[in-house]
């Protein structure tokens, strides 16, 4: 139905292959944005020239592009559970909210507990904020699956609120703790890898193997396109659904997790500030419409590194980094323009298909999904 | 207050197409499916205004004044502003994540263009046009290129907070006479405690709200705005013989221009600008729409109602800082209210099937 991986399908493009798949690879989701991430990559190596340079130093991976990696992370994450959410035809805001709660509850914890250095303390400590984020993300699930209610206001409520509710359990303070095995989680290595890196990618294997390798993907993507037909085809689309937002609930956390470990500091007002938009962002990036229905995992990781490699070129030409969101701005409006299916006609210099067309491929997909 | 006047048009509106039995019919019926969310606000509001009462009336000075209303309106004529261009877009089924960073920027373009040596009058306009043009380029990519109306506006917002951020990244002071005057007009009534005030941007703030309630009430325009909001992507208005491509640029630029208005009102409020302005300020406006009882699948609404959102909102802060509590509970009390009138809606549209 879906490829798995559609991050490896441009880059083979061999023009003697013909020009069937060269219109196949232009047409595709996550042409513009891998074209946008090695042009970026590339630019970036010209204007400093060590940045494609990976070294290896007491065994752990060291460079600029392993530094994009580590900033991956915490988009990636948020994106995983965001896309599967986006995939059911929902969204989720709350997630920066749920990053800023999950790690205020496990600093917290970790400030409260007589030996924050102590490794079993830690795992209670981040098992206690996946175990807030599952919470929110429940919150959400009930909301959009249980009430009805649309996601966009459904989730914008944990997002407005969930900031207060984690001023209120850091007690309006930024709460710093030092405790070398949490640290670890942001800043260590395992095998010479970041552990952010790791963590994100064993999150990515683990939740592409659940979607694509099970039918979990086909009935979220059925739910997507029609959530009543799915259920009349014997999708559990309610408690489906639901889970999906505890899975994002869960995710965000990690990343918060993920995010604030490094410093060791739960500043509530703006651990994962933004972030929401970010990971919306990186879906979008990654070939992913937000009217649900059908999702792309492998452009999450083009899309990702899209977004982390952007910020960083910012610097690298020199640019003051608050003129960030300008180049975000700009790089997602030329992807969505190009992917239009308007310009392409326009290109083509025909008249713009009529919208009505667009209600005619929903239809079939899900006969497919019925069938 | 609100209901009364909201009910007119729909009324009037018909009036010569049906008969008298229909009609009476009609509004019944209509006042108690679409006018509910509505009721729900005014009820809040009150309840609230008779919390305060209660709990924060002395002897000498009543909670509940001229004074209170005129604060509200002078704390939150930004908002209402902004409110009422996202009710328009909300109307459609649409979204407008970009104003919050508008305002942003259109207050730093403002305290730029000043700097310049511009004229008052030229650099307003300007500031709004600023507004106009961001919400034109969100109609026209949400119309011409097929993009979802959430990331259109998110790439515009991102493109506002940016394009701030180049002007300036610390607080610019706006200290031009005329504008500085602006800001301090005010027309004064009664005395001592009870004083309190109409200045110019809580008028500009009424006279949107005015406008906007002409227009989406009493013109074609009005009508293909809510019947966009059908959610058949124009199908219906188009066979109507209304424009609904047109529209929907329309209704991004009107909130573009809102946008840019609520900006200037900002800038006269704090008499500066800031690139950190407006963070999170796009979703004020969208739960003050919210608990005005416009739903946010579209077509169903109304902007007096936004305007009663936005004074429950405002009040929320004023209790809020009368008790005495940390400012973070002003964001939890928003979640509740939020979640209170979410549920009221969904209540009231599962009882209608």
């Amino acid at each position: 139905m879906t490829p798995t991986q559609p991050s490896t399908t441009p880059a083979p493009a061999g023009p003697s292959r013909g020009a069937d798949i060269w219109r196949e690879v232009t047409h595709h989701g996550l042409f513009w944005p891998v074209v946008a991430l090695v042009a970026l990559l590339l630019a970036c190596g010209i204007a400093s020239p060590g940045f494609l340079d990976v070294t290896v130093r007491d065994g752990h991976l060291f460079g600029q592009l392993v530094d994009l990696l580590r900033n991956s992370a915490t988009p990636l994450l948020l994106a995983l559970g965001m896309c599967l959410v986006i995939a059911t035809g929902g969204i989720d805001l709350s997630v920066g909210a749920v990053m800023a709660i999950g790690l205020a509850v496990s600093l917290t914890y970790l400030d409260t507990a007589p030996d924050p250095s102590n490794v079993g303390t830690v795992v209670t400590a981040v098992l206690l904020g996946l175990g807030v984020g599952a919470l929110g993300g429940a919150f959400n699930g009930a909301m959009v699956a249980g009430l009805g209610i649309q996601p966009f206001i459904a989730t914008m409520i944990l997002m407005v609120a969930g900031r207060g509710i984690a001023m209120l359990i850091t007690q309006g303070q930024i709460t710093t703790v030092t405790s070398p095995p949490f640290k670890t989680i942001g800043s260590g290595f395992v095998l010479g890898i970041p552990t952010p890196v790791v963590i994100a990618v064993a999150a990515f294997v683990v939740v592409a193997v659940a979607v694509r390798r099970t039918a979990l993907g086909m009935f979220l993507e059925a739910i997507g396109i029609n959530r009543e037909a799915s259920r009349l085809a014997g999708v559990r689309s309610r408690r489906t659904t639901w889970t999906v937002y505890v899975i994002a609930g869960v995710l965000a956390a990690l990343a918060g997790l993920v995010y604030g470990a490094p410093t060791m500091a739960a500043d509530a007002n703006n651990i994962g500030l933004m972030k929401e938009l970010d990971a919306i962002m990186v879906v979008v990036l990654g070939g992913t419409k937000l009217d649900g229905g059908r999702f792309y995992l492998g452009g999450l990781l083009v899309g990702a590194m899209l977004l982390s490699t952007l910020e960083r070129a910012v610097i690298i030409f020199q640019f003051p980094s608050q003129t960030t969101p300008l180049f975000k701005a700009l790089v997602l409006i030329a992807v969505c323009v190009a992917a239009s299916p308007t310009l392409r006609a326009m290109l083509r210099g025909r008249r713009r298909a009529d919208r009505s067309d667009a209600p005619a491929a929903p239809v079939e997909t899900v006969s497919e999904v019925t069938a | 207050m609100s209901t009364e006047l909201s009910a007119d048009p729909d009324v009037r509106g018909d009036e010569d197409a049906r008969s008298v039995v229909r009609r009476a019919r009609r509004a019944l019926r209509g006042l108690d499916r679409r006018f509910l969310p509505v009721l729900g606000t005014v009820l809040t509001l009150l309840v609230m205004l008779g919390i305060g009462q209660q709990r924060y009336s002395t002897e000498r000075v009543d909670f509940v004044s001229m004074k209170l209303l005129s604060n509200l309106l002078v704390d939150n004529s930004y908002l209402l502003v902004l409110a009422i261009g996202m009710t328009f877009v909300i109307l459609t089924g649409g979204i407008d994540l970009s104003v919050g960073a508008v305002v942003a920027l259109v207050g730093l373009a403002i305290a730029e263009l000043f700097t310049l040596g511009l004229p008052l009058p030229v650099v307003l306009a300007l500031g709004v046009l600023i507004g106009t043009s961001c919400g034109l380029l969100i109609g026209v990519m949400v119309q011409v290129f097929d993009i979802q109306p959430f990331i259109a506006s998110l790439a515009v917002m991102f493109l506002a907070r940016g394009l701030a951020n180049v002007i300036s990244v610390n607080s610019l002071k706006i200290d031009d006479e005329g504008f500085s005057a602006l800001a301090a007009w005010s027309l004064k009534f009664g005395e001592g405690r009870q004083l309190w005030r109409i200045n110019a941007s809580m008028l500009v703030a009424l006279a949107v709200l005015l406008i906007a309630f002409l227009i989406l009430h009493y013109t074609r325009f009005g009508r293909s705005v809510y019947g966009l909001g059908a959610g058949d992507g124009g199908a219906a208005v188009n066979l109507m013989g209304l424009r609904p491509a047109r529209t929907r640029v329309w209704v991004y630029v009107i909130s573009g221009t809102c946008a840019g208005i609520a900006g200037v009102l900002f800038a006269l409020y704090t008499k500066s600008g800031f690139n950190l302005t407006g963070i999170g300020m796009e979703l004020d406006a969208i739960a003050a729409v919210v608990i005005g009882g416009t739903l946010l699948s579209g077509g169903v609404g109304f902007v007096l109602g936004t305007g009663a959102g936005v004074l429950v909102y405002g009040l929320i802060q004023v209790l809020i800082a009368r008790e005495g509590l940390e400012s973070w509970w002003t964001r939890v009390f928003i979640g509740v209210v939020l979640l209170g009138f979410v549920i009221l809606q969904r209540v009231l549209v599962v009882r209608r099937r």
